[in-house]
């Protein structure tokens, strides 16, 4: 490995889980294991090596779902470093990955303190505010946290690969016992969601679908087809009117605030949700920081805007995707506020609506985009890259990516144009979703059938028999239940 | 009296974490939101209703309705609380009824709040009507139920 692909590695790491400066889909991309072991892979110039290994990190996080940003392990250092042992030392991708496994928690850490240090950009906004400086909330939600962001992913990644390189020599003498401990850990993931999903026809689902894969091996690139199909069929009138954005007027109710306003705001919010994520504001800096162009051009005094920027900069969290009806309601709220000329000390109710719509937005959003869209697209293309269809496997991860896009976009435009009433229909189209309903099926079908094409190449890899997986596979089994029995 | 299993304090209420982790760890049919202003607010019951999940009841009452409702004949469902206001843990208990366990999640900064710990601020009232409260019950600071909770001292 040279300096330089050290360096593209930092910047990839802290690019993918910074979530920042991605248009808020590299959550949804760059930081899925899946694709942080391709670009890894890719720095390495081996792209379809990583991501092979990528894909089996991601089997075994698949059920990882971020509510408040409490995490298990960093799914996408783990990825990163399953890659890089996979493309330096040979290791096969189950191997890769549970060599890996312990990474993770270091790349954990990271996000812990993350939400402890950004506090200090808030005092330090803070102290500026009351000083009468006007400060620029871009330097204190954007530039600065990114920046110390940086310097902390750098340094992680200098650390991981420098103790995976020390390693080398015994990661390589101990492939056997990584070996088993990759296959238990694919296999008590699988046995984890499966029960997670509480449906007796989804086991039912998954145990014929992995019998088919294994007896007649079926192209993933028809299952594709098959599933996106389904999904088009299921995804009935009302989910397209989410997805359908209505050509709106170019100016704005009033006036002042025109369509590009709107657009510049919602490209901010994308671009720095939990770009300052702290536990003392969680995403108001960033709220803030989305108001800033829609206050100068409500606005003409320095102080009147850092006086409002300010305002919003209080407690805010919510599904960055599903919650931009708020933002486009709360805009049109501080419109009509500043043409009616009602004081700041009278804007209590656009705080109380703020903060009541955000936790019904985030609490529906995580139910959908991360509880089905995400581990139903990224399960695609895990199941493509077991096929060795790697280009395919980047489609939907595309498509999702582009979904995100499009529910955020819309709703922040129908927040602005059509009131509050539109997070209520959005609540009722995604309560509706028959995507949802149908969701454990589809997902514990693709399952199935993943694991079934990874246990083919696991097979044909090793001269292992049968009776080594079974033995894995009943023991991983038996953990699984007894850890969920003792959590409850 | 209605059967609690578990009051949550929460600036936001009826939000993500509790949808998706904690209705179904405690497996509760019935979450009863108290707080004055909601409860005469008729967008946000809407909304809030609209978007819990099916299979839950919600009722959103003011205090004084709350301690009527809770004071009900146990119908066998298991009841989640959640509400921002602390003091109205205060009143429930003046008020007799049973709480077995409060759970802390997020109460965000203001200026009358310092850092407790992690997501959790409070103001010095609050913390003396918690510390009053941790006489009589356990009180602990927990966001997820996977995660290891902190106890209030």
């Amino acid at each position: 490995m040279d300096i330089k692909q050290i360096i593209l590695l930092s910047v990839l790491y802290y690019w993918a889980s910074s979530t920042a400066l991605s248009l808020g889909v590299g959550y949804y991309t760059m930081y899925r294991p899946v694709i942080a072991g391709c670009l890894t892979g890719l720095v390495l110039g081996e792209p379809f090596t990583g991501m092979m290994a990528g894909a089996v990190v991601n089997i075994i996080y698949i059920d990882f779902v971020s509510t408040g940003g409490s995490l298990e392990g960093d799914q996408c250092l783990t990825a990163m470093i399953a890659a890089l042992m996979a493309v330096l030392f040979g290791l096969s991708p189950v191997e890769a990955s549970a060599a890996a496994y312990p990474f993770g928690f270091l790349g954990i850490l990271i996000w812990k303190y993350r939400l402890n240090i950004n506090s200090v950009f808030v005092k330090k906004y803070e102290k500026k505010f009351a000083e009468g400086m006007n400060p620029h909330i871009g330097i204190y939600d954007g530039l600065l946290p990114q920046l110390l962001l940086f310097i902390m992913s750098a340094a992680v990644i200098l650390v991981t690969v420098f103790v995976t390189l020390l390693l080398r020599k015994f990661i390589i003498n101990i492939k056997y016992v990584l070996f088993l401990a990759g296959i238990f850990l694919v296999f008590s993931s699988t046995w984890n969601i499966l029960y997670k999903l509480q449906s007796k026809k989804g086991y039912l689902i998954f145990a014929m679908s992995l019998t088919t894969a294994l007896l007649v091996n079926p192209s993933s690139y028809i299952i594709f087809l098959i599933v996106s199909a389904i999904i088009l069929l299921l995804s009935n009138k009302k989910m397209k009117l989410i997805l359908n954005s209505k050509d709106y007027e170019t100016h704005g109710k009033n006036g002042k605030i025109r369509k590009r306003d709107l657009i510049y705001s919602w490209f901010v919010w994308m671009n720095f949700s939990h770009s300052c994520y702290s536990y003392e504001r969680l995403q108001g800096m960033a709220f803030a920081h989305s108001m800033r162009n829609v206050f100068k051009r409500l606005y003409t005094g320095e102080e009147e805007i850092a006086g409002a920027i300010h305002r919003h900069s209080e407690i805010f969290n919510t599904e960055p995707n599903m919650g931009t009806p708020i933002h486009g309601y709360i805009i049109s709220l501080e419109e009509s506020k500043q043409k009616n000329k009602i004081a700041d000390e009278n804007t209590d109710d656009i705080m109380f609506i703020k903060k009541g719509m955000m936790g019904i937005a985030a609490g529906l959003g995580d139910s959908y985009t991360q509880v089905v869209l995400t581990p139903l697209f990224i399960l695609m293309s895990v199941m493509l890259c077991f096929d060795n269809k790697f280009i395919m496997a980047l489609v939907p991860v595309m498509i999702l990516a582009s979904v995100i896009l499009i529910i955020s976009y819309t709703g922040f435009m129908k927040g602005y144009y059509e009131g509050r009433n539109s997070l209520i229909e959005r609540v009722n189209i995604v309560k509706n979703s028959r995507i949802k309903t149908y969701f454990p099926y589809i997902f514990s079908g693709i399952l199935g059938v993943s694991l079934g094409k990874l246990l083919i190449i696991m097979f044909s890899g090793t001269s292992e028999n049968l009776t080594i997986y079974i033995t894995v596979g009943i023991i991983s089994m038996v953990y699984t239940i007894v850890k969920i029995k003792r959590r409850n | 009296m209605k059967k609690i299993a578990l009051i949550r304090v929460d600036d936001r209420l009826m939000h993500g974490q509790v949808v998706v982790s904690w209705i179904p760890y405690l497996k509760v049919d019935e979450v009863l939101i108290i707080d004055d202003e909601y409860a005469t607010d008729e967008f946000m019951t809407l909304l809030i209703k609209s978007a819990a999940p099916d299979n839950i009841k919600v009722h959103i009452l003011s205090c004084r309705q709350a301690l009527e409702y809770l004071n009900k004949d146990d119908e066998g469902t298991r009841i989640l609380i959640l509400l921002r206001n602390i003091e109205y843990i205060k009143k429930l208990l003046e008020s007799n009824v049973k709480l077995n366990k409060i759970n802390l999640g997020n109460l965000g900064s203001n200026p009358e709040r310092k850092k407790y710990y992690n997501s959790v601020y409070l103001s010095d009232s609050e913390l003396s009507i918690l510390r009053e409260i941790s006489r009589q019950c356990e009180i602990e600071i927990k966001m997820l139920p996977g995660d290891e909770g902190k106890a209030l001292e």
